[in-house]
């Protein structure tokens, strides 16, 4: 079973995911263009920010199984597409009326009208896998985009089992290095650093200081 | 982090916090709620390794190591961060050179008699910078020494002579090494432009020679534009002498016209400042119900007009939106730099006219009233009267003005610090080297809304004259300084026995405003007198430079040049280079042995604070005066 996988460490933040995926969901498939359709296209992704500044995180559909979305769904427009594994929302059937987005562990769904081939209503949008990209050999669009490595698309267990020989490894390098499974390297961590201290520095005015 | 950031956060100013709860309340979007809906922001872009010079590209390298290591054109990490690193450089240093030229052309129009509403009111500097350039004033009246000056400062704009004359301030040894290092400045506008070029795909390389050209880019704005700037506003507009000011959002009165001057080219507000007086326009405002007309100054602009007639302050770079929010401000009157573009859709929720002035600053929303020297105390009297004009649309009940006003003193410019110590740096040099003073240091810069607004320089700042270190303020710094009552004479208190002593004895604060951000020339030109009298280089001084809160392309000029100058200077805000370990390296390390001074980076004031100290300890050890050893300058952890 293929999979979009995050390597949350790697995120920094750039949001060229985000535009990526409202390019594929767009009627021209064409940057250029895509911004100026009407309806506009929309990222399925959604970068959102940590507890500091400098750290981001890609949340989008994780495609569960099963998937609180479709189980309430009542009118089956989100439903398990088993051929391919995922999660898909028929815009045909969708009446809006978001239960889908209210069960949804992630809050990744979201209401807007589509702009290919759904009806020109408001309906629910969320991550359709790029299943027509991947069925003609590409890989998803937001995964394409990332050229940090913190989108990965590939087997579930293999990109767990290569996460897992890294975290071994760190662990046997130091049994405290536990709060990311990869050592950045000195830039991505001197810049991180900053946004740490900032942050606690502004922490600190809000408690009271100076 | 996000957008439901506590009040208490943002700012450590109750007068920002007032103003900024009543935008929530009243859903007026600020600065705040504007940086978080830009977070997360691009990595790549924070970390200098995007380039978009050319288009072959955009092209960004992968700061992991995985990703693509090169841009199209083969330009790797370190080619790109020098590369925008020197571009931003070049940008700052082209802000303050122009406005250098600025204040020059009109120098220029008033030593031909052309212009209204201005007057040669230092002449004994315009004698003094006369002879600098080796121009004889002797027997000659003052507008033809003028003339000569300007034609003179004309040529160093240029590339005809090669050479820029203020840089000879600079100790002997200091103006050599530039030499040998090729980063002596030849010409104000031709580095920047050989920045560019530079930096253009396929010329320049190399990132250390990138980074060189960078430094004397930089050098070129601070012993150039921005001391043209500086010296001849001095000549025109009075060289700064102590003065008592008032400082935050109190300075605006209810029951009068109130006009906020914001921006940083004085040679307009001080016309304004002439025309407020003009018994025409009070007489209107009285009709209309107000008491009189009341100027307040924001950022630069204000600090020229506060340094030179005690201008009350309204604020600072994050006040500018605020003080809209006041529902009192009849009119914001806009030069150029740092004023945010949505001054304009603030104000439309108020009855606030914003007035722009300058041909190459207009904003949508603004009313432009073009400014003209030859007829600047007509249009000064035009601009007074549109803000007059607009408070019969003030809307009383939307009135809110926080607090009352922190008392605050200006006007220490180089001549004024020499003056209160008797015409010499004699008794300047004797506190430092009995370690009464430890040392100088120079907090500066601006207000940047990922800090606090205004924790960064005041903590720092506290905690320097604290342990004895004298502090010299410009920009953002000095409003931020004010507010916190640590510029009144009183407040020497706040300072370690050494300094208290010395500025009891003067009866001068223990912290100095040296004026606008072109002023921290006047810093340098400090630096290089003190050098000088001790027959040594800049480097050796117990000196630093901190800009804690820094956002804009300027600043990134000014901590170049001050670096540059050999004195050590410690960012609070990251630059865009962490994407190049080379490039950290260089500035945080190697600089030393290359310019014997380079850069910290530090966040924390507190931290911020210990460095600094432990730098000027070293420097006074090297110079054999009594100091302290590292371990012995307590870390905040260890401290009680």
């Amino acid at each position: 079973m293929k999979t979009v996988f995050v390597n949350p460490e790697r995120c920094i933040g750039c949001r060229q995911c985000e535009f990526a995926c409202a390019v594929a969901h767009s009627r021209s498939h064409d940057a250029a263009t895509a911004p100026f359709e009407t309806p506009r296209p929309h990222s399925r992704i959604h970068v959102g920010t940590g507890t500091t500044y400098n750290t981001s995180f890609p949340n989008k559909c994780r495609h569960c199984d099963p998937a609180p979305c479709v189980e309430v769904c009542p009118t089956s427009s989100m439903h398990r597409d088993r051929e391919r594994d995922v999660v898909l929302a028929d815009g045909h059937k969708c009446i809006a009326c978001a239960m889908c987005a209210m069960v949804c562990p992630f809050d990744v769904i979201t209401f807007h009208s589509a702009a290919n081939g759904a009806p020109p209503r408001v309906v629910a949008t969320k991550c359709d896998g790029c299943v027509e990209r991947v069925s003609s050999g590409e890989i998803p669009a937001c995964v394409e985009a990332c050229k940090a490595g913190a989108l990965v698309f590939g087997d579930l267990n293999e990109l767990i089992a290569a996460g897992c020989a890294r975290e071994s490894s760190a662990m046997l390098t130091s049994a405290t290095a536990v709060s990311l499974a990869t050592r950045e390297p000195d830039g991505v961590a001197g810049w991180r650093a900053w946004g740490a201290s900032a942050t606690h520095v502004n922490e600190e005015v809000r408690h009271g200081k100076p | 982090m996000a957008s439901h950031e506590k009040l208490s956060q943002l700012s450590i100013n109750n007068d920002a916090r007032a103003m900024i709860a009543r935008a929530r309340e009243e859903g007026i979007e600020t600065v705040w709620d504007r940086l978080a809906a830009q977070q997360p922001q691009c990595g790549y872009c924070a970390m200098g390794v995007s380039c978009r010079n050319c288009s072959m590209g955009p092209c960004r390298v992968d700061p992991f190591g995985d990703g693509p290591q090169k841009g199209v054109c083969g330009a790797d990490a370190d080619i790109i961060v020098a590369r925008n690193l020197g571009r931003t450089i070049a940008a700052g240093a082209s802000a303050h050179s122009d406005h250098g030229r600025d204040i020059l052309e009109v120098f220029a129009e008033l030593a031909k008699g052309e212009t209204s509403g201005y007057e040669l009111r230092d002449e004994t500097k315009l004698r003094s910078l006369a002879e600098e350039r080796g121009i004889d004033p002797t027997g000659r009246r003052p507008n033809e020494v003028a003339s000569d000056l300007a034609e003179a400062m004309m040529e160093e704009f240029g590339t005809a002579k090669g050479h820029l004359s203020f840089s000879d301030r600079a100790p002997d040894k200091r103006t050599k090494l530039w030499k040998t290092l090729g980063i002596d400045p030849r010409g104000i506008d031709r580095e920047n432009v050989e920045m560019l070029h530079r930096t253009h795909m396929g010329v320049d390389n190399d990132y250390v020679n990138t980074l060189l050209h960078g430094l004397r880019t930089s050098l070129s704005d601070g012993w150039g534009g921005s001391m043209v700037a500086t010296e001849l506003s001095d000549v025109m507009f009075g060289t700064p002498q102590p003065v008592a000011s008032r400082v935050n959002l109190g300075a605006l009165k209810a029951d009068y016209v109130n006009i906020a001057l914001h921006g940083h080219n004085p040679l307009l507000s001080d016309v304004i400042m002439q025309a407020a007086e003009d018994e025409e326009l009070v007489a209107r405002a009285r009709e209309l119900g107000a008491k009189g007309i009341n100027l307040v100054g924001l950022c630069c602009t204000g600090n020229e007009l506060q340094m030179r007639k005690g201008l009350p302050m309204a604020g600072n770079h994050l006040m500018q939106e605020l003080v809209l929010l006041t529902g009192a401000l009849d009119a914001m009157v806009v030069d150029y730099q740092c004023i945010m573009p949505s001054v304009t859709d603030v104000a439309k929720c108020f009855h606030t006219e914003v007035i722009s002035t300058a041909d190459k600053a207009k904003f949508t929303g603004a009313t432009h009233i073009s400014f003209d020297p030859r007829r600047g105390y007509e249009i000064g009297k035009e601009i007074v009267s549109h803000g007059v004009e607009a408070y019969a649309n003030r809307n009383p009940e939307r009135v809110r003005i926080p607090g009352d006003t922190v008392e605050m003193m200006a006007g220490f410019s180089v001549e004024a610090i020499l003056g209160a110590l008797g015409g010499t740096p004699e008794p300047l040099v004797e506190a430092i080297k009995a370690g009464k003073i430890r040392g100088a240091v120079g907090v500066v810069g601006c207000n940047n809304p990922k800090i606090s607004q205004d924790h960064g320089h005041v903590t720092l700042t506290r905690r320097l004259i604290e342990n004895d270190i004298l502090v010299l303020v410009t920009g953002c710094s000095a409003v931020a300084n004010g507010k916190a009552g640590q510029m009144m004479p009183e407040a020497a208190e706040m300072a370690g026995p050494g300094l208290k002593e010395v500025c009891k004895a003067l009866g001068i604060p223990p912290v100095l405003h040296m004026g606008s951000c072109v002023d921290n020339t006047r810093i340098l030109t400090l630096a290089a007198a003190l050098a000088n009298y001790l027959g040594t280089d800049i480097s050796q001084l117990p000196l630093a430079g901190a800009a804690p809160e820094w956002y804009s392309e300027k600043a990134v000029s000014i901590g170049a040049y001050v670096v540059a100058s050999g004195i050590y200077t410690v960012l609070g805000v990251q630059p865009a280079i962490f994407g190049s370990p080379n490039v950290v390296n260089l500035l945080a390390a190697g600089l030393e042995d290359v310019v014997g001074a380079k850069f910290a980076i530090e966040a924390d004031p507190e931290k911020a604070a210990v460095m600094i100290r432990r730098h000027i300890e070293s420097k006074r050890a090297a110079l054999g005066l009594p100091h302290l050893e590292t371990k012995d300058v307590e870390a905040p952890s260890e401290a009680a």
